[in-house]
């Protein structure tokens, strides 16, 4: 410990040690208190007792009254306090290493280590899983999407052979409107969902799946391939229509470059599976399962485009009674959406008439602006002539 | 007052039958040889600062006293030759080790270390027949091998004594020339400027009421105080070591001192003022001055002590 070199008292006391240095040295006594009497000092057991610190407070202070004035006893006092602190260290280090494993392995999880070393453990633990959690890429965002626009491909066809025989624009609006009421309350559930799943919680894939499949029976009334696609029906009648004349659409809830990315893997996952299907309807013979249809020769380079001519869904419940009726309708299957023909457009089987289009001029900036961010509506806009209106990301455009 | 020896006699019985039985080996000792010691250790650290103390503070008292040790010394006592082997085997490398730390030489060591044995056997006889050494005053409060490393400074110390009061020897002497040397360039040189001899002399005499006021403001500070100031300034220990002697931490003892500066200068301004006329101006001047005064003062003695040379090496730090 330092201290104060300019204390006065400091060196008066220095000063006076040093005549008391030389006055001893110089009388050869080494007694400060002038008790000359050896006799009167403390014996051996006295001053073992008080360097080992055992002796008896009232004891204690007693000696040390004799030790502050006897520098003869002060100097044994020392020098045992000294040898003994080495005892005790020398004491110590044989018993730490004479220590057993299961000793030793007491002494590491004994109370006076673990208070520092649980603390250390615990931060270490949140420290990497934070570091884990943030390293982790947003995987687990485009695998819920994924899932959730196979389930709206795969549930589709199902729908569509439960189709009522009425036509789309002539349901009933009650049952409509209670459909809708079902829907809307999915739906919510749904965009909460998609909420929590947009700002990138893992958990939420599989929320987002569970409740896409869940949801699908329900709107099955709403005659839409996928229970998303009814989102943009559960719009309030006060919110803006989108304008078609402005820049490119708003889209919905997907605006980072993940989303880009996340619909082109959609659209190529879905001409990979129209392709497998073709493939494997091509390798059967023809004998068994009847004429190829997939065999028509394709004019588009990625997607398939078939022709077929289909009853009338809308017509009649079953094929054989539309063709007896000979109200034939054509439709075409492009990047694995159904396309029926009315007119002069190609309509999607998903779109429902009152619904709001988004006007798409085929060349314009705005055009190619969607196309850039949408491939799978180009292919569509490629393969299919005229007026197109097709539902893509919940949302109606028409092409034309 | 019987009443009162009854129990307390009771308590010795009952101890030394429980210290019989903590011992490893008891050398084949009872109670009843046990008693006079234990009477007696008793008395030397209990009953004598505290007559009518409770049976319970006893009683504890000797339970924790070392009964191993305490046996092996009062069988040595009684003539156990097994006990002395053992003492002697256990305790030879503890006697040398403190004869080595406390003489000058390994030959004065050696001739130390022997010396030992003799002044534990004993070289009289007592009045009952047997030897009175050392082993007499063994209580069992301490370690045994603490109490003999004791034992071995004692004795140092009374060599030591004997040798200092026949002669002194040259390089003593030679220390001493040196010292009056470098005290005789501090008083006339100083540091190469011309002293006025009347202020001097009064700057001396300030000084001498200054070290004496001091000296008798040391007195009257506590025991522990008083052992500190001691042990740091007088006896040239490091902090770390007088706290050490004093059972406290060397932040402890340094913190005690800051106190005791603060202390003595309250006394030695009051006791300057009361008993030597001085004004209190006139103090607090002396006090201010007495830094470069006492400081140029005691440099030539640093280049000479190596104790305060140690001490000032602790100062910077």
């Amino acid at each position: 410990m330092k201290q104060t070199k300019n204390n006065p008292v400091d060196l008066l006391l220095r000063s006076l040690a040093k005549g008391w240095h030389k006055s001893s040295w110089q009388n050869g006594s080494v007694c400060g208190g002038g008790k000359g009497n050896f006799s009167e000092h403390l014996d051996a057991d006295e001053l073992n007792s008080y360097a080992e610190g055992v002796a008896p407070a009232a004891a204690r202070v007693r000696y040390t009254e004799h030790l502050a004035d006897c520098a003869a006893c002060r100097g044994i006092i020392v020098s045992l306090t000294q040898a003994t602190g080495t005892a005790v260290r020398d004491e110590v280090s044989d018993l730490k290493s004479g220590l057993g494993f299961f000793q030793k392995l007491a002494a590491l999880f004994s109370p006076a280590v673990l208070r520092f070393a649980v603390p250390v453990l615990v931060l270490t633990a949140v420290i990497g899983i934070s570091l884990v959690a943030l390293r982790q890429p947003r995987r687990p965002e485009l695998i819920a999407r994924n899932q959730r626009a196979d389930s709206s491909t795969y549930v589709a066809p199902a729908k569509q052979t439960e189709l009522p025989s009425a036509p789309t624009n002539q349901a009933a609006p009650a049952t409509q409107k209670g459909s809708n009421l079902a829907a809307t309350t999915n739906a919510s559930k749904e965009i909460d969902s998609l909420k929590n799943d947009k700002t990138g919680a893992g958990g939420g894939a599989g929320v987002v799946a569970t409740k896409s499949a869940a949801s699908a029976p329900v709107a099955k009334d709403a005659d839409q391939p996928g229970t998303v696609a009814g989102l943009s029906e559960l719009r309030p009648s006060y919110a803006p229509e989108p304008k078609a004349a402005a820049a490119p659409p708003p889209r919905p809830y997907l605006s980072d470059a993940g989303s880009i990315a996340l619909e082109k893997e959609q659209s190529a996952k879905r001409e990979e599976q129209e392709r497998q299907r073709d493939d494997i309807a091509r390798s059967q013979p023809s004998a068994e399962h009847g004429p190829n249809r997939s065999a028509v020769p394709r004019t588009g380079g990625l997607a398939m485009q078939r022709t077929e001519v289909l009853t009338a869904r809308r017509a009649g419940p079953s094929t054989s009674d539309k063709k007896n009726k000979g109200t034939e309708v054509e439709s075409r299957s492009v990047s694995g959406r159904r396309f029926i023909r009315e007119g002069n457009a190609w309509v999607d089987t998903a779109y429902e008439s009152p619904r709001a289009t988004v006007k798409v001029v085929r060349g314009s900036e705005q055009f190619r602006a969607l196309v850039a961010d949408e491939p799978g509506l180009g292919a569509i806009a490629q393969q299919l002539d005229g007026v197109i209106i097709v539902i893509w990301k919940n949302r109606a455009y028409r092409i034309q | 007052m019987k009443q009162h020896i009854e129990p307390i006699e009771n308590v010795f019985t009952e101890g030394a039958n429980r210290l019989l039985a903590r011992a490893d080996d008891y050398y084949s000792l009872t109670g009843e040889t046990l008693i006079p010691r234990i009477r007696a250790t008793v008395d030397k650290y209990v009953l004598r600062d505290d007559p009518q103390a409770p049976t319970q503070v006893v009683r504890d008292f000797i339970d924790k006293l070392q009964a191993d040790d305490l046996c092996l010394i009062v069988a040595c006592e009684h003539g156990n030759q097994t006990a002395w082997g053992e003492l002697v085997e256990r305790f030879s490398p503890t006697v040398r080790s403190a004869a080595r730390a406390a003489s000058s030489s390994e030959e004065a060591a050696e001739d130390l270390a022997q010396s030992i044995w003799a002044e534990l056997h004993g070289l009289r006889v007592r009045e009952d027949g047997k030897p009175a050494g050392k082993l007499a005053y063994y209580s069992g409060r301490g370690s045994l091998a603490g109490w003999l490393r004791a034992v071995v400074a004692q004795l140092a110390v009374d060599q030591h004594r004997k040798q200092l009061r026949l002669v002194q020897t040259e390089e003593d002497a030679d220390f001493d020339r040196i010292i009056q040397s470098g005290q005789e360039e501090t008083i006339w040189s100083g540091h190469g400027e011309v002293v006025n001899p009347e202020q001097e002399i009064s700057k001396k005499l300030a000084g001498a009421e200054m070290e004496k006021a001091l000296a008798s403001s040391i007195q009257q500070l506590s025991a522990e105080d008083r052992l500190l100031v001691k042990l740091y300034y007088f006896d040239g220990l490091r902090l770390r070591e007088a706290g050490a002697v004093l059972g406290v931490h060397e932040a402890t003892a340094s913190r005690r001192l800051t106190r005791v500066h603060a202390e003595l200068r309250q006394q030695v301004e009051r006791i300057l003022v009361e008993e030597e006329g001085w004004t209190k101006p006139e103090t607090e001047h002396a006090f201010s001055e007495i830094g470069l005064h006492l400081e140029g003062d005691i440099e030539p003695l640093l280049r000479t002590e190596s104790i305060l040379m140690k001490k000032e090496n602790e100062i910077a730090g």
